[in-house]
């Protein structure tokens, strides 16, 4: 230790439990990578138990010394004080993740489910305090408590990505409250947001609509200075989002429609026939990728364009039809992935930005030769959806690797969680990858790690995975959740504080609106439930009958592997019905015009060796 | 496909007449042309006279879309006249009329039949 960083500072360690001494007050304990800490608890630290939105604090003070057992995970919060060539840390604050040592409470079998409601309640509330669901109202700012801010603006993608969370509540709970915001917003779309071009046959949405009183103002191409006067294939992908979720509740053939339109505005004008993906970004009159006027957008693919597809709206429109034609696409999505994007010759990290011929872009805008950890973690968790549906080797070993390169080059390993944006290339001598702006985490990066590493252990059954999908939920459940004004925060420091300056400090903005967060309950809920822990799920549906092709209303939770999960009950108005296909996960509706609340109960199927 | 446009101004701002047709081969030189007119009409109003625009495009309806969006930020208003009764119908129907004030002819601007903002 130098004189120059002979200074005390507080942070956290997140860590295994190795051995606690109860006389001399000594934990000793080592982080995931592997690095020991002794840690003196003789400062009567505070203990408490992780608790879910809507929960009060659960207090474990007075069990600190019992629940110390080897091999625990706990964060600790200290005091390190430099002494000579050590430092000394003493603990403040503790946090256990479940009563027993191996208990994780966010594995309970309505953790994620309790925790959408949560969601569900603020983002309603913030939005419609009066309690009457009426869009007029709506704005994508929402303050920290949940009141609106002073913008008047409505972004077509954040009402798509509530109406996405509301739909994902409803899935789980059957609650219908969640459910009215979900299709009100989806009719709000339609009708203000979105242009039928008659001529082209398309689809496509505008950015959103400014309110002044009684009017209201229209934004036609997007504001942002990233895809500034351009139409964004992000904004149109995400504008789908929220309507298609819903789509597969209610089956209503507008969306479907809309859907295929906008689909068709994709193919059209965003696709590139001959060296393959798609454009970021049109200019807004031609619709052309090659216009003067897109300046460093012109002729290029990025992540967003190529692949957010799959999690945005594709991989839920295949679940609700099972059409073939976004199968392909599907495919055709995860082979350019898989073509293009590893990089691993430079870097830990996948190319994600592009030219026209796919050589590297990487002086583009803010993104430069820069790594999004949470595109990574998503590219592997996507991937092995894909892989249930067409499995290829390609996609699981490409999961694989970045599953395995991930955890080094984009987590914190001291503190737990995963990092925002960081260089893709270590400078010589450098231990580790640059950040970008700060060491902050964001919420969104969480999801896609717990996501990734919940499917890979669920279908490979690997302990490694388990262990990450466990530190990031871990992580993400003690420092995320706001008890005080509830939903989740955008940003938390390094350390698990909640940073709440700026745009990061709203619960709705142009990057946050109940997407993200409600999507990682609903498919945290699905995975571990039913992939990993062997545990059935209900799900709830409503649908018209006869609006449903062959009356036939599609039930899987998500792109599972096959033969994993079964129907093994289902009641239609609250009174069983026997017509379903239990493997196919599809379920035959009575004839009638009229929409029938759907309840499946979906079982998981033990492997040969037992396993779920 | 050709389209001309000439300009003339009135009481309350610029006229531009169109006469033509507006699709992806005129649309940009269009845009071209009206934006200039954009700053002039700063406070005031442009007024853009289709009637005598035999067809518009997709392109073209997005190319008003364009000017409007750059009339906002210019402290201007533009207002549509001439609309055909099949062009009207076809704004409608994607949503575009509602973007513009419409004037019921060249000469009286501020007829104004539709006034959203």
């Amino acid at each position: 230790m130098t004189d120059t960083a002979n200074f005390t500072f507080s942070d956290t360690i997140a860590g295994y439990i190795d051995h606690f001494d109860a006389e001399q007050r000594l934990l000793k304990m080592h982080t995931a990578d592997g690095r020991a800490f002794t840690v003196s608890l003789s400062e009567e630290p505070s203990a408490e138990l992780v608790r879910n939105l809507g929960e009060p604090y659960i207090d474990a003070s007075g069990h600190i010394d019992e629940m110390l057992s080897p091999g625990r995970f706990l964060f600790v919060y200290g005091i390190f004080y430099p002494k000579s060539d050590q430092v000394h840390c003493a603990a403040k604050r503790l946090v256990f993740l479940g009563r027993g040592a191996e208990e994780f409470r966010f594995e309970e079998t309505g953790w994620w489910v309790r925790q959408i409601e949560q969601l569900a309640s603020f983002y309603r509330k913030a939005q419609f305090p009066e309690g009457e669901v009426d869009f007029d109202e709506y704005r994508t700012e929402v303050r920290l408590g949940g009141e609106k801010g002073s913008s008047h603006v409505q972004e077509t993608d954040t009402i798509s990505r509530l109406v996405y969370g509301m739909a994902s509540a409803y899935l789980l709970t059957g609650k219908d409250e969640y459910l009215e915001v979900a299709e009100r917003g989806t009719e709000y779309l339609r009708k203000h947001m979105r242009v039928v071009d008659q001529e082209d046959d398309v689809v496509y949405w505008y950015h959103g609509v400014s309110i002044d009183g009684a009017s209201e103002r229209k934004l036609f191409s997007s504001e942002f200075s990233d895809d500034y006067d351009a139409i964004p294939m992000y904004e149109q992908i995400y504008a789908l989002a929220g309507p298609i979720q819903t789509y597969r509740i209610t089956g209503d053939p507008q969306i479907k429609a809309d859907a295929d339109a906008t689909i068709r505005l994709f193919e059209k004008f965003f696709h590139d026939p001959e060296l393959g993906g798609y454009y970021s970004h049109v200019d807004p009159i031609l619709f052309s990728a090659a216009h003067e006027s897109l300046g460093e957008n012109k002729e290029r693919k990025n992540w967003n364009s190529v692949g957010d597809h799959a999690p945005a709206y594709l991989i839920n429109l295949y679940l609700a039809t099972g059409e073939q034609s976004y199968a392909d696409f599907l495919e055709q999505t995860f082979d350019t992935i898989v073509e293009h994007f590893p990089d691993y010759k430079t870097s830990p990290f996948v190319q994600e930005r592009f030219h026209r011929d796919w050589s590297h872009d990487t002086e583009h805008g803010w993104q430069q030769n820069r790594a999004v950890v949470g595109h990574n973690l998503k590219i592997a968790w996507n991937l092995m959806r894909m892989n249930s549906l067409r499995s290829k080797p390609e996609y699981a070993e490409l999961a694989g690797q970045i599953a395995e390169l991930m955890p080094v080059a984009g987590s914190d390993q001291q503190r737990g969680g995963w990092y925002d944006v960081v260089e893709r290339l270590k400078s010589d001598g450098e231990d580790h990858h640059r950040f970008a702006w700060h060491d902050r985490k964001a919420w969104w990066q969480q999801e896609q790690a717990i996501l990734a590493y919940l499917i890979l252990n669920g279908v490979s059954g690997k302990p490694a995975y388990e262990r990450e999908a466990r530190q990031a939920e871990a992580f993400y459940n003690a420092f995320f959740l706001d008890h005080d004004e509830g939903a989740v925060y955008f940003n938390v420091l390094a350390g698990g504080m909640p940073y709440l300056l700026g745009t990061e400090r709203l619960k709705g903005s142009h990057s946050m609106s109940m997407y993200h967060s409600a999507e990682l309950c609903y498919l945290a809920a699905v995975y571990n439930n039913l992939l990993i822990r062997g545990r059935e799920m209900d799900f709830y549906f409503k649908p018209t009958p006869n609006g449903l092709p062959g009356r036939v209303l599609r039930v899987s939770p998500d792109l599972l592997p096959t033969g994993s999960v079964r129907i093994s009950s289902v009641e239609i108005e609250g009174k069983e019905h026997s017509d379903f296909d239990a493997e196919a996960m599809t379920v035959t509706l009575p004839e009638g015009d009229d929409r029938v609340k759907v309840k499946v109960r979906l079982t998981p199927v033990a492997g040969p060796d037992g396993s779920a | 496909m050709t389209l001309d446009l000439k300009t003339r101004n009135s009481r309350k701002g610029t006229v531009a007449e169109l006469s033509g047709e507006i699709d992806s081969a005129t649309s940009t030189g269009l845009l071209d042309q009206l934006l200039p007119l954009l700053g002039e009409a700063k406070g005031k109003s442009l007024v853009i006279d289709l009637g005598k625009v035999e067809y518009v495009s997709s392109a073209g309806l997005r190319t008003l879309l364009v000017v409007y969006r750059e009339a906002q930020r210019a402290s201007a208003t533009v207002r549509l006249t001439g609309l055909s009764e099949e062009l009207r119908f076809v704004m409608s129907v994607t949503g575009f009329l509602d973007f513009f004030e419409e004037s019921g002819t060249v000469s009286e601007p501020s007829t104004v039949s539709r006034a959203l903002r």
